[in-house]
């Protein structure tokens, strides 16, 4: 039976039909519940005592980091699926989420940038965090780069999995430098274990706001994997009746 | 020739970037026998011969190998260092150029008088005369050769022949792929043909 | 294993443009940074652990370009895997011979220009050490990057490698400052050695499995 689901799953023909049926609820429920965050976020949660009004951009903001990190750790995990089992749609997966990655990592990087300019006064600096993330953003580029520089799509598969895996050190260091050195860039207010240290009025938004905005983007991650599908297995039957 | 083939390949298929080079291919080889990969330009032969090395694998279908100890191939590049001397790029493939053997393959070849000039004087002839010494004095039992007699004249063609079916005598086996006919008594093997 | 160590130094050894270039650009840098800035001064003393790291950074990127590409276009990688299972073993001497005949050699010099600016024998403990470990991981990471662009530009291995390089940077960055202000840096190094440790059999792997894909 475990086959049976192997097969199922590595297979993009199931995966597109699964897909095309989960498509339009994933979008609209996201949609909604984002709008929500976004209202609730920007109108009715309090203002921060310290921040003023400034500090609604960790509506977007914090969504995106934890997206950009979170499609790097699915890219991670495509890439040792595709090394070990030699799934071939896992590596469709990794070149769909690649560009992605680098958006919501460029919106992070532009919105902590803006968040930036009125509670710290400057809008870069060179710290732990920052510094990663930035890093984290080459790694995108240079993985879409890596790709596309190959004619060769079978050899161009295996160096981005591997590439992949490498750059993953990256991401550790991004999570954790915020605990492990003292930076500009203050620690995380929501862990696993401890209580969260910011106020309920502000954080049922920013809950709402992250599953959102996961969820836009896990569409847009799905419309990419459909063109990279359609692309690679352009000779096979069933992609001319499903275009 | 023995009754139990060194090699059997399966119904393999090749294709890059899903473009389909040749497929449904199926052959054996036996010891002391000779095959001529034949096929146009680009249809697959250069892949099939790496395929059979192991360096790339067929997109399906099975390659067996029998009792192989080693293969030993020359392609299209030399694997000459153009800095070295003749005798050191010998060096480097661990044969020693005052070996009484090694002199006298480099004496057949006409190289013998040469073993202190740079690889990268030499003439492509004379490169690719001294790339195939590498491949008599070898001990494997297979030998894979891609085009072995580009740029070689009649009279040193004649000789790669004779010196290829003494390996056939020695029973080891040889895989090649020529568009000069070599005469060689060897089984076809088409390859393409879409 | 030692008949590739052989080898390889044989031939590493007969191309002397291949590493006694890369060991003059290092006495360029290191020469001409206090050429420029005014000869001893205080400043220069102070920055001068940075000059040295990154001069080794410089001069291992420009010397490691080729490592493998001469081997690939003449087809000395591809008879190596005809040949071996792996080109693990390979990779790994071929990284050992740079870091001998290009790593030591820098290392060397640069302690003693280290020694010679600051008049104290303890910078030998910052820069001896420092240098050694930092050249070898250098060194591994660029090849890394340059056989991911075996059959193009090296441009791509460039990029690729930056991202890897920030934290060795950063820890010899901490280094220095350390050195500085008198503290303990032996945690330091022995980080660096750690890294080193992990790294040293890691990235041969990783560079035999992506140029066994190249030759496919």
């Amino acid at each position: 039976m475990l086959k049976k689901l192997y097969h199922q799953f590595a297979s993009p023909k199931t995966y597109i039909v699964l897909v095309n049926k989960m498509y339009p609820y994933v979008f609209y429920i996201s949609l909604c519940i984002y709008t929500v965050a976004l209202i609730w976020g920007l109108a009715f949660a309090p203002a921060d005592y310290l921040q003023g009004n400034s500090f609604r951009i960790m509506y977007l903001h914090v969504p995106a980091s934890f997206l950009s990190q979170s499609l790097y750790l699915a890219m991670a995990i495509a890439a040792a699926v595709f090394l070990i089992w030699k799934v071939k749609l896992a590596a469709y997966m990794i070149k769909a989420i690649a560009p992605i990655g680098a958006l919501v990592t460029f919106i992070a990087l532009i919105s902590g940038s803006i968040w930036g300019i009125p509670t710290w006064g400057t809008w870069w600096q060179w710290d732990a965090r920052i510094t990663s993330t930035l890093i984290l953003f080459i790694m995108y580029l240079g993985l879409i780069s890596l790709h596309s520089s190959f004619t060769n799509f079978e050899k161009a598969d295996k160096f981005i999995s591997v590439l992949v895996l490498i750059g993953f050190v990256n991401i550790p260091i991004i999570k954790k430098s915020v605990d492990w050195w003292s930076t500009l860039h203050q620690p995380a207010s929501i862990t696993l274990t401890d209580k969260p240290s910011i106020d309920p009025s502000m954080l049922y938004p920013l809950f709402f706001s992250m599953i959102g905005f996961s969820g836009l983007i896990i569409c847009l991650v799905i419309l990419s994997s459909k063109v990279q599908i359609f692309n690679r297995e352009a000779s096979k039957s069933w992609v001319k009746d499903n275009v | 020739m023995s009754d139990s083939p060194m090699l059997e390949v399966k119904n393999i298929s090749f294709s890059i970037n899903q473009n389909r080079l040749f497929q449904n291919l199926s052959f054996d080889l036996f010891k002391g026998q000779a095959i001529h990969v034949k096929g146009a330009n680009g249809s697959g032969k250069s892949s099939l011969l790496r395929i059979l090395l192991g360096i790339s694998s067929p997109s399906k279908g099975d390659i067996i190998w029998h009792n192989i100890s080693k293969k030993v191939f020359l392609g299209h590049k030399n694997v000459l260092k153009n800095y070295l001397t003749v005798a050191d790029n010998l060096h480097l493939h661990g044969l020693d150029a005052a070996h009484p053997e090694v002199k006298s393959m480099l004496q057949d070849l006409n190289l013998h008088n040469k073993t202190e000039l740079l690889v990268g004087n030499l003439s492509y002839g004379q490169q690719k005369k001294l790339a195939l010494v590498r491949i008599f004095l070898n001990t494997s039992n297979v030998i894979i050769l891609d085009e072995p007699c580009v740029g070689l004249d009649d009279q040193t063609r004649k000789l790669i022949t004779s010196f290829l079916s003494s390996e056939l005598n020695k029973n080891k086996s040889i895989i090649y792929t020529s568009h000069i006919p070599l005469e060689l008594s060897s089984k076809e093997v088409m390859v393409g043909g879409f | 294993m030692f008949i590739i160590f052989k080898l390889e130094l044989f031939k590493l050894r007969k191309k002397l443009r291949a590493w006694l270039g890369p060991i003059l650009v290092f006495l360029l840098i290191t020469i001409s940074f206090p050429l420029t800035i005014e000869l001893a001064s205080d400043d220069l003393k102070n920055v001068f652990y940075s000059v040295l790291w990154i001069a080794s950074l410089l001069t291992v990127m420009v010397s490691v370009e080729g490592i493998f590409l001469e081997d690939y276009e003449d087809g000395t990688l591809e008879n190596f895997s005809v040949t071996n299972d792996s080109l693990f073993s390979m990779v790994l001497m071929k990284i050992f011979i740079y870091w001998l005949l290009i790593g030591i050699p820098i290392s060397l010099l640069g302690t003693f220009f280290s020694i010679s600016m600051s008049g104290q024998m303890s910078s030998l403990n910052v820069a001896l050490p420092a240098m050694l470990i930092s050249t070898y991981i250098f060194i591994n990471l660029f090849s890394l990057g340059n056989s991911l662009s075996l059959n193009k530009g090296s441009v791509l291995g460039a990029l690729i490698t930056m991202p890897l390089l920030f934290p060795i940077l950063i820890l010899l960055g901490k280094i220095v400052l350390n050195a500085n202000f008198g503290f303990e840096i032996y945690n330091l190094l022995l980080l660096m050695l750690g890294v080193l440790l992990l790294i040293i059999v890691f990235i041969p792997f990783i560079i035999s499995f992506i140029i066994r894909t190249h030759l496919e």
